[in-house]
């Protein structure tokens, strides 16, 4: 069985505004591995929250092939593609994007709830584990308003790992946090990884960057670099 | 400062011209429309009379089973009242009756009041000529003496200084003017001359006693309740003490004006509630509009909250957007209202052949623009203190560091949700209330009157107790009117009744032999329309015959006693037999004739259209003729050669009498529907502004929190909801929302609707039918502005949506 949990092929985005092409992405072709942890930089405006876009189903490409898992997704319907957020992705985002009218049991649940295979119980179960996981469960009741930044990405995280996805997606995840909660947040994706999880981050941090242990330099909508760091370093990492 | 915030505001509304004009209009449309309403039946119904003490003067009119009937009352009943009652002074009584009044071009006819002696003084109005009556020419037998209008004195006479003491031939009578009152001087109503009411109390029985119209003034502090009150334990003890002719009868005092509202308060009710709905509707929509702008200026708020801002200062800010508007739009509504007033003016006249009631002034008088004030001042308030409040006691801090977007705060969420709950009630309870008036005008000018009325024309002559003082003579000029008719240019045929179809006729009581009733006249007796015909008439009018024979030569003479009944009649009065044959009595009198009914002919309308139910009953004029008598004649010529024709036909058998009312018989007709028409034209008007302020208010606000859930609704895509999922969730919440509003909506809707079926008769089923398309078109409006802008939500990329501001 095949490793290979993405594999993109040739892909482009170009947005048309009036007479101006933009091409944000151009000839993107990489693979990412299951298990992976791998990292996105580049300046400003250089693509990567595109490609993250295009990664996370919430865009397609105007060119290019798309593998998950083996299956070929760059051409499904919207709704097939909405499966396959729920079921295989789960996303962090910069601005956390909690449902401020949601308190925090049901922003976890939120993602659950649009599965028909999951009864109440076992809904419930998925979203105390995810919550117990990042250290939250003591605030399922509070709503988001009443938590810190750190904490309520902490609940974005909950909310991404509840399902118990194939990857996890999280663009620039420390973008809107102070250095302390940065740091709590990027040890719990570093742990979430050590447990197994495949993850891709967006970042233009190179502090956080080092964390992952593969980092891709994008540059004007291309791959100008692509490294891979010795385990070692990633445990260390981690661990500290 | 302030001027800084006026300007600040005045430059925010300019950099948005079309925001600006839109808000200005829907606040124009909202006051302008309710100002109309509220001034139009005040004018109308509510107004004070232009008389010193003119708010304490009350009438006092008759009511029988309870059901205010304006009618008049007996002058012993009232004399009673007047011993009894408190909390009145200043006790009047008169009556109405139109009078024949000879002219040197002529005789007219002019609408006289017979009133005692103080009716002036209750006005506080003293003759611009002469002098008001006295006690002394208010007894029997005493000199005939009148007061005249200041119209008639110029009309009628020339405006002949020397006016006093002349003589003037009334009902072919000789009357000496003793008085001409002021220009526009006509108390109580329409009244063009005022002759002494003769009263002799002690000489009369009830049954002989005249029937009058009370007036009074009221004390201060007394209630006009207080004084139903009163009357109603009087009136229940002249019951008991005369059950014979008061069983049933009942009293109650109005104002003037208010006495024209009779039973229909719960239509005009109705109407103001609706006026007040509209203008609530259109203040949501633009506070709704201020509050969108308010929140889009959020981030600005807080920045300025944070700079140090008091928020008295954001407050006042925000508050002058919606003065502006308000203003403007209230001037813009102000002018449109006047405008609507002064049209009203013309329409109103039209319903009646004589002037309307005096006090029918439309405009803006003072009480007009007291209440555009107090609008504009609440409009300002409901629609600026609202965002402003919002916007400024926000947690600015929480604004600036907005932890969660895509989202909608749940306050600005739960007050969304409230504003579109309140605009389905609303349109919802206005849309069913208009589509019932609308439908009851619509009836009721479509009714079948029983008679064919085209290419006829109509008119009225009143044959004076003097010179037609019995029965032959009247038979012999109605006959001889009739053949001269006939031969005369452009006469088709002549149809001469007391009453034509459609007309308002006689009602009496009847008993028919072998039934038994109870001896209480005005409960027992079966009442019906009561009208004398010349025999060929009925079939000329298209009258169907539904069984025996219609009247024919062997009807004539006074001793005869047949009697046609409507098929109504027989419905109500014989179950499973046939009516020929058998026998009725007129019981109003004290005469014992029994009629023999020889037919039956189709139902007609007699007067308003709401008594449609009430059976008629036809004599033949040769047996039972009348004063009054109403003549149609089939054209065959045009209007002109006719209306001609028949003048001097009159004018050859009688110089004395004059024809009035004289237009065409749909004319006629057309003027028993006029008002409903017109007020169903009105309230139609409400419902389309309701209907329209309601679908882009809803349209408006749905659009607007679906748009700033934009964001919301791409988290909920990244985590797997599909577009289906979306879409049933959004219109869900717009399902909700909409039995929110709904359930009290139509209950607020039929309510009314119920009310004004009461009044026009439309029944329940119709008001059921009504309410439930209402439903389907306020929830296909909620539903469609829940359905598109959601849908346009979705046409984003989840991406594109995630990143939406």
């Amino acid at each position: 069985m095949s490793n290979t949990l993405i594999k993109l092929e040739n892909i482009e985005k170009v947005f048309y505004t009036e007479d101006v092409e933009t091409h944000a992405l151009s000839n993107i072709t990489l693979t990412i591995n299951k298990g992976e942890y791998v990292s996105i930089s580049g300046p400003s405006g250089c693509g990567k929250s595109t490609l993250l876009s295009l990664l996370g189903l919430l865009d397609t490409s105007t060119n290019g092939h798309y593998q998950l898992a083996n299956h070929d997704v760059s051409d499904i319907s919207k709704k097939e593609r909405a499966r396959i957020r729920n079921m295989e992705i789960g996303f962090i985002f910069q601005s956390f994007n909690l449902i401020s009218d949601l308190d925090v049991e049901e922003n976890v649940d939120l993602p659950l709830t649009y599965r028909k295979d999951l009864s109440k119980e076992e809904r419930k179960i998925m979203v105390k584990n995810a919550l117990d996981k990042v250290d939250m469960g003591h605030r399922a009741n509070h709503f988001p308003s009443q938590l810190s930044g750190g904490q309520q990405q902490r609940v974005a995280v909950a909310r991404a790992i509840a399902g118990n996805p194939s990857m996890i997606l999280a663009d620039e995840p420390t973008g809107n946090l102070d250095s302390k909660n940065a740091a709590a947040v990027m040890a719990l994706l570093a742990k979430l990884h050590a447990e197994g999880a495949t993850i891709c981050m967006v970042t233009h941090d190179p502090r956080s960057a080092e964390q992952a242990e593969r980092t891709i330099e994008i540059l004007d909508g291309q791959v100008v670099a692509d490294h891979v760091k010795a385990p070692a370093t990633k445990i260390a990492t981690a661990v500290a | 400062m302030i001027i800084q915030d006026f300007k600040y505001a005045l430059r925010l509304l300019a950099k948005k011209p079309g925001f600006t004009a839109l808000t200005t209009l829907v606040m124009a449309a909202g006051i302008g429309l309710s100002v109309y309403m509220f001034s139009f039946f005040n004018t109308v119904l509510y107004k004070d009379l232009p008389f010193e003490n003119g708010d304490s003067i009350i009438t006092i009119s008759g009511s029988q089973n309870g059901t205010k009937t304006e009618s008049k009352v007996n002058i012993l009943d009232y004399e009673a009242i007047e011993k009894s009652i408190k909390g009145l002074s200043e006790f009047g009584a008169y009556y109405n009756q139109s009078v024949n009044v000879a002219g040197r071009d002529g005789a007219r006819r002019y609408n006289g009041v017979f009133a005692q002696e103080n009716i002036f003084e209750i006005t506080r109005t003293k003759p611009l000529l002469g002098r008001e009556f006295t006690t002394a020419e208010t007894l029997t037998g005493a000199e005939l003496v009148v007061v005249i209008s200041y119209d008639l004195w110029q009309n009628q006479l020339g405006g002949d200084a020397k006016v006093l003491d002349q003589n003037i031939q009334i009902n072919s009578e000789s009357y000496r003017v003793i008085g001409v009152m002021p220009q526009g001087y006509f108390f109580p109503n329409v009244a063009q001359l005022w002759l002494p009411l003769k009263n002799n109390l002690n000489e009369l029985t009830r049954e002989q006693s005249v029937s009058v119209r009370g007036i009074a003034h009221i004390n201060s502090g007394v209630s006009l309740e207080e004084i139903d009150t009163q009357l109603s334990v009087i009136m229940t003890r002249i019951a008991v003490q005369y059950p014979e002719t008061n069983t049933g009868i009942g009293a109650y005092a109005t104002t003037i004006p208010g006495s024209g509202a009779g039973n229909g308060q719960g239509v005009i009710y109705s109407m103001h509630i609706v006026a007040v709905f509209i203008l609530v509707l259109a203040s949501i929509n633009v506070g709704n509009l201020l509050l969108s702008r308010a929140i889009e200026r959020g981030k600005e708020t807080a920045i300025r909250v944070a700079l140090g801002a008091p928020r008295s200062r954001l407050i006042s800010q925000m508050l002058w957007e919606s003065i502006i508007i308000c203003c403007f739009g209230g001037v813009i509504g102000l002018l449109v209202a006047a405008w609507g007033l002064e049209i009203s003016e013309a329409i109103t006249a039209t319903f009646f052949i004589d002037p309307p009631a005096f006090w029918w002034k439309f405009g803006l008088d003072a009480y007009t623009i007291k209440l555009f004030l107090a609008i504009v001042v609440g409009t300002i308030l409901v629609t600026g203190l609202l965002p402003a409040w919002k916007n400024s006691g926000g947690d600015f801090n929480a604004v600036l560091r907005d932890g969660t977007r895509g989202a909608l705060g749940k306050k600005a969420g739960r007050l969304n949700k409230l504003l579109v709950i309140s605009e389905i009630f609303i349109s919802m309870a206005v849309l069913i209330a208009a589509s019932v008036m609308v439908y009851a005008a619509y009836k009721q000018s479509n009714y079948d009157i029983g008679a064919n009325t085209d290419n006829t024309l109509t008119a009225r002559v009143i044959l004076s107790e003097s010179d037609y003082d019995t029965d032959e003579k009247k038979v012999q000029f109605s006959q001889q009117l009739k053949s001269r008719l006939e031969n005369g240019l452009g006469v088709e045929s002549v149809m001469l009744a007391s009453a034509l179809p459609g007309d308002y006729a006689l009602k009496t009581s009847i008993a028919i032999e072998g039934k038994e009733y109870t001896q209480n006249k005005n409960t027992s007796f079966p009442k019906v329309n009561y009208i004398s015909i010349m025999p060929e008439a009925l079939a000329k009018l298209g009258v169907e015959l539904k069984q025996g024979r219609y009247f024919n030569n062997t009807d004539h003479g006074l001793d005869k006693s047949s009697v046609l009944v409507s098929e109504s009649f027989v419905k109500a009065n014989f179950v499973d037999e046939s009516p020929i044959g058998k026998r009725l009595r007129v019981t109003n009198n004290d005469e014992v004739k029994w009629l023999s009914i020889i037919g039956v002919v189709e139902n007609t309308i007699q007067g308003n259209r709401e008594t449609k139910g009430l059976p008629t009953i036809f004599r033949p004029f040769t047996q039972l003729p009348r004063n009054q008598i109403s003549i149609a004649i089939k054209m065959k010529a045009d209007q002109s050669v006719v209306t001609n024709t028949l003048r001097k036909t009159l004018q050859s058998i009688d110089p004395q009498l004059p024809s009035f009312k004289i237009e065409t018989y749909e004319q006629s007709n057309e003027r028993y529907t006029a008002p409903i028409l017109f007020i169903s034209k009105l309230i139609s008007l409400f419902g389309l502004a309701a209907a329209f302020l309601a679908a882009s208010g809803i349209y408006g606000v749905m659009s607007n929190t679906i748009n700033q859930r934009t964001q919301e609704i791409g988290i909920k895509r990244a985590l797997g909801a599909d577009e289906d999922i979306i879409t049933k969730e959004y219109l869900m919440t717009g399902f909700k929302q909409l039995l929110w509003g709904g359930i009290p909506g139509i209950l607020a809707g039929t309510g009314m609707g119920f009310a004004m079926s009461q009044t026009f008769g439309t029944g329940n089923f119709s008001l059921i039918i009504i309410a439930v398309t209402t439903t389907v078109f306020i929830g296909a409006i909620v539903m469609y502005a829940t359905y598109a802008p959601t849908q346009k939500a979705l046409q984003l990329e989840p991406s594109d949506a995630l990143h939406y501001e």
